[in-house]
């Protein structure tokens, strides 16, 4: 992941549910009214690079200055139709950047389960993906529902996929270039 | 993207490295010999077989000056056989159909025995131990050895086709091989698309899965796909193996780990 990459600046811009333990002056923008103060107990969804930093001072031993809480798109809800069925979950719609938000959000917090709902479901899908990537009509036969759902790296994945099969139908004269 | 080409080798880029394996020809004119960077090339006398590099046998038969003679594998009978072993075989049902053994390697046969090197040695006289490309796997075979079934090389793919291109009259009747061919193909590309299930002892730390027995063209084909998922499934882990390090640690320091002790911990 280098400085310059794309998708984990809009990983970054993503919104993290954050509850302020203590009163800021000055601070009343980030809800909208500027120039107020912040109350303590304020819930704002502010963005993960933002919300990382307030929340480190939990980590030096100082008192905090908010508490972070798992996003919607990784939710107990979420969790559990991932559990029932990984490959009729839009992830898409929850966060474009799904994967690299929940790499991010585990570090932040000790979820051992959710670390093998996502494994589980990362490969469930993958070898969906492999499937329609291996369609010659590419993303516009049946599964278009499905592909449709794929987040970001995903459709990296979809898109290795389906070009390395391509490649090769080519080399082996089945498909005509371009 | 700064750089345009995918990671990795591309098909003909494949197709290239396999032009290097040793096929056996009959030639149909006297030719003298060549020196080469792969080797020497002895001169030709028809109807003396030798056996040169794919792409030499390749350019004579398009010249009509040889015949290529078939490797034993690229036969309907064994191409059916080995189509038999992917598809009915329980043992193979998830795994690929085995490489053909290395020198000195037991066959599939007799298993249990132990494998003998066999060192070979170069004109300096300096020891090396054979491996593919440099053992001949595509060469017509006079005597078959019995009871040995037959085995996919590493270009089974590139070199099937290319003959089946260049050199279809040559072949035991070439139509019947080539639709064995794509089966097979379409068996294992199956295979390896199911294969992704495996995919997370890779990603997790000192794991690995075995490609044994998988061709070049089936890596190159999968190499894009299969790193993206086990690059993905690490990151996502990542945090419970950090955790796992940690307690890792934390037991070393406990002296809990005594089975591999360092030289170091043991002086005082």
């Amino acid at each position: 992941m280098s400085y310059y990459d794309i998708d984990s600046i809009l990983t970054d811009a993503q919104k993290l549910p954050c509850t302020f333990e203590l009163e800021v002056p000055g601070l009343g923008i980030l809800e909208g009214n500027p120039g107020e103060n912040i109350k303590a107990g304020t819930r704002i969804d502010l963005p993960l690079w933002l919300g990382e930093m307030l929340s480190i001072g939990a980590r030096l031993g100082t008192s905090r200055l908010v508490t972070l809480d798992l996003p919607s798109a990784l939710s107990e809800r979420v969790m559990n139709a991932l559990k029932a069925d990984p490959r009729t979950v839009d992830l898409r719609a929850l966060a474009p950047h799904f994967y690299s938000l929940s790499e991010r959000v585990l570090e932040l917090f000790e979820e051992e389960e959710m670390v093998d709902v996502l494994s589980n479901t990362f490969k469930k899908r993958a070898a969906e993906i492999a499937d329609h990537a291996h369609n010659p009509k590419g993303a516009l036969g049946d599964g278009v529902e499905f592909l449709r759902g794929l987040d970001e790296t995903e459709r990296q994945l979809f898109r290795v996929a389906h070009d390395s099969a391509k490649e090769t139908r080519i080399w082996a004269g089945e498909a005509k270039k371009r | 993207m700064a750089f345009p080409l995918p990671r990795g080798i591309t098909p003909p880029e494949i197709s290239f490295l396999a032009e290097m394996e040793q096929v056996t020809i009959v030639p149909r004119q006297r030719l003298e010999g060549l020196e080469l960077l792969g080797g020497p090339v002895e001169p030709l006398m028809p109807p003396r077989r030798a056996s040169l590099p794919l792409w030499l046998a390749l350019l004579l038969k398009r010249q009509r000056r040889a015949n290529i003679l078939p490797p034993p594998w690229l036969h309907p009978e064994s191409l059916s056989l080995i189509l038999e072993i992917e598809t009915q075989h329980d043992e193979y049902q998830h795994a690929f159909s085995p490489p053909p053994p290395l020198p000195g390697q037991p066959g599939l046969r007799d298993r249990h025995k132990k494998p003998v090197a066999m060192p070979r040695y170069t004109p300096d006289g300096e020891r090396y131990f054979a491996a593919p490309p440099f053992v001949p796997q595509n060469m017509a075979q006079d005597h078959v050895t019995a009871g040995e079934p037959p085995a996919l090389p590493f270009h089974w793919l590139e070199v099937g086709t290319m003959l089946l291109d260049a050199a279809s009259d040559d072949l035991v009747d070439p139509d019947q091989t080539r639709r064995l061919l794509k089966e097979l193909r379409e068996v294992r590309t199956s295979k390896i698309r199911t294969g992704v299930d495996v995919l997370d002892a890779a990603a997790t730390g000192g794991g690995g899965v075995a490609l044994t027995g998988v061709g070049a063209m089936e890596v190159g084909e999968g190499r894009g796909f299969i790193a993206g998922v086990v690059d993905g499934l690490r990151k996502i882990g990542a945090s419970k193996e950090q955790a796992r390090r940690e307690q890792m640690a934390e037991d070393m320091a406990n002296g809990g780990y005594d089975a591999t002790q360092d030289d170091d911990d043991m002086e005082f």
